[in-house]
């Protein structure tokens, strides 16, 4: 592990941190070394680090062929591509489905889309931390062409049941595509199981890789047309772009420091067990979640997190002041207010937002508790504010 | 939202001093006191006691002004002026000014 200031990262459901020491190696090797891509450098002194993040990653989420997974700059963009590339081999105007649960990055491309008039968008409401199958088969319309939602909420930490969703929307021909932020490294993925049509992943959460690197899994890369265009290293005498995978997505230079970093990730959590990473999440979600629910001033909104989140308020205290109050005074960095989950919060605090404590793989139990003691100690002088004007 | 280092450690003094402009709310258990001055629609700054750095947030349409004014604030403190005339009539005027900027004249 890098060496570690004194504080106590608990954002890691925004971007983890500390990484493990193998990916920090991985990214200044990949800096010490050549540039190697294929059909794009001669010679052989560089690590060929795309088709070993490519390998790892399929590997990790059971994705086949490794070539159906392909790189992006972060997850936002591969929805974007996902979704705009979808939709432009459908009918305009079609409906499309999405949840309260969503993140921004699903959110803002459909009501973009529906704002332009392209599609129709139902917005499913969630119960208890999911949508349940059958809310999803009700909202089915004969011109619903597409699902796109969270696998795991990133306010709630709540999981979807996305093989029975799936199953749902494939009975009627609809296309799924399905967010796993904040599933990917945390939770065991079988893509060769779960009935998704593509599955979207970021590098710099779950998967301990470095930000600026994401992607996604396409089952049929048919049904999806690219969007993007440009210089693949392959196919070069050609004006128009290559539609074999994976260049038929990817096009312009790699990230290969970020890329280096993610297989490193990967393989991490590999050689770790994705099992036994989420089973300690659930553990120590649980743990903190004991440790502030009877506080009488504090309201816990998840308290059954399948995810190392949780979102919680002090009664009379904005969630933003506990934060700053959590990071100045005890060094103990949280995120709060809308979490780029607006309805989520509609839904269940009125919209204001909340303090959000995410854990990772390398939080130890003691951290929890530390926290969980400062969270109290703010919660019990919450009444005792005063106020002059 | 910005970060402002300042020279020497905030006080509950500061505080009361700013409750002169706005709003100010103070939690004194924390810490060494968590306190948060209000100045509705226009900014706020919070900070802990015994801490160089305090946070403020405002509009971003109307941040030449403001910085302004925590200059002026901050500085009148310094200098314990204890004659607040001059500091209340510039809040007046740089507060018509954010007014006119963020909804109009």
């Amino acid at each position: 592990m890098a060496d570690r200031p004194p504080i106590i990262y608990l954002n890691n459901a925004a971007t983890t941190w500390p990484k493990p020491p193998e990916v920090l190696e991985a990214v200044r090797q990949s800096l010490a070394l050549p540039v190697f891509g294929s059909g794009r450098t001669t010679g052989s002194q560089g690590e060929d680090y795309i088709t070993l993040a490519r390998e790892a990653l399929a590997s990790l989420l059971a994705a086949d062929p490794p070539e159906h997974v392909v790189f992006t700059p972060n997850a936002t963009d591969s929805l974007n591509i996902l979704i705009q590339g979808f939709l432009a081999g459908s009918e305009a105007d079609c409906r499309v489905l999405t949840t309260e649960l969503d993140h921004n990055s699903v959110l803002r491309p459909l009501h973009e889309l529906a704002r332009q008039g392209r599609i129709r968008l139902t917005v499913l409401p969630f119960e208890d931390g999911t949508v349940h199958p059958d809310t999803v088969k009700a909202a089915v319309t004969p011109d619903t062409r597409l699902m796109v939602t969270a696998h795991g909420s990133n306010v709630l930490g709540s999981v979807q049941d996305v093989t029975r969703i799936g199953e749902v929307l494939h009975d009627h021909g609809i296309y799924f595509i399905v967010d796993g932020a904040q599933t990917a490294g945390h939770i065991p993925v079988d893509l060769r199981a779960l009935p998704v049509d593509a599955y979207v992943f970021t590098g710099h959460k779950g998967l301990f890789g470095i930000p600026g690197t994401g992607g996604f899994y396409v089952r049929d890369p048919e049904a999806v047309l690219p969007v993007r265009y440009g210089g693949t290293g392959t196919e070069s005498s050609s004006l128009f772009h290559p539609r074999e995978m994976p260049e038929r997505f990817e096009s312009g230079t790699h990230n290969y420091p970020g890329l280096a970093a993610l297989a490193a990730g990967a393989n991490y959590i590999a050689s770790v067990g994705v099992e036994k990473i989420s089973e300690k999440a659930e553990r120590q979600a649980a743990l903190l979640i004991e440790e502030l629910k009877n506080e009488p001033n504090i309201t816990v909104y998840n308290e059954h997190p399948a995810l190392p989140i949780v979102s919680f308020n002090i009664r009379g205290m904005e969630n933003d002041d506990v934060g700053f109050i959590l990071a100045r005074a005890y060094g103990i960095v949280a995120r709060t207010g809308l979490h780029c989950a607006p309805l989520v919060h509609r839904a269940i605090d009125d919209g204001i937002g909340s303090v959000r404590l995410s854990l990772s793989w390398f939080t130890t139990d003691e951290e929890c508790r530390v926290a969980a003691r400062a969270v109290r100690e703010i919660a019990h002088h919450a009444d005792s504010s005063v106020c002059s004007s | 939202m910005k970060e402002y280092l300042l020279d020497a450690p905030v006080t509950a003094e500061f505080f009361a001093y700013l409750g002169n402009f706005g709003k100010v709310e103070a939690l004194q258990n924390i810490g060494e006191g968590f306190y948060k001055f209000e100045k509705a629609d226009w900014f706020s700054i919070k900070g802990l006691s015994g801490d160089t750095t305090v946070e403020v947030r405002f509009k971003k349409e109307v941040m030449d002004l403001t910085a302004d004014f925590l200059y002026l604030l901050f500085s009148a403190y310094r200098e314990g002026a204890v004659d607040l005339t001059l500091s209340k009539q510039r809040e007046q005027a740089v507060g018509r000014r954010v007014r006119e900027r963020l909804y109009g004249p």
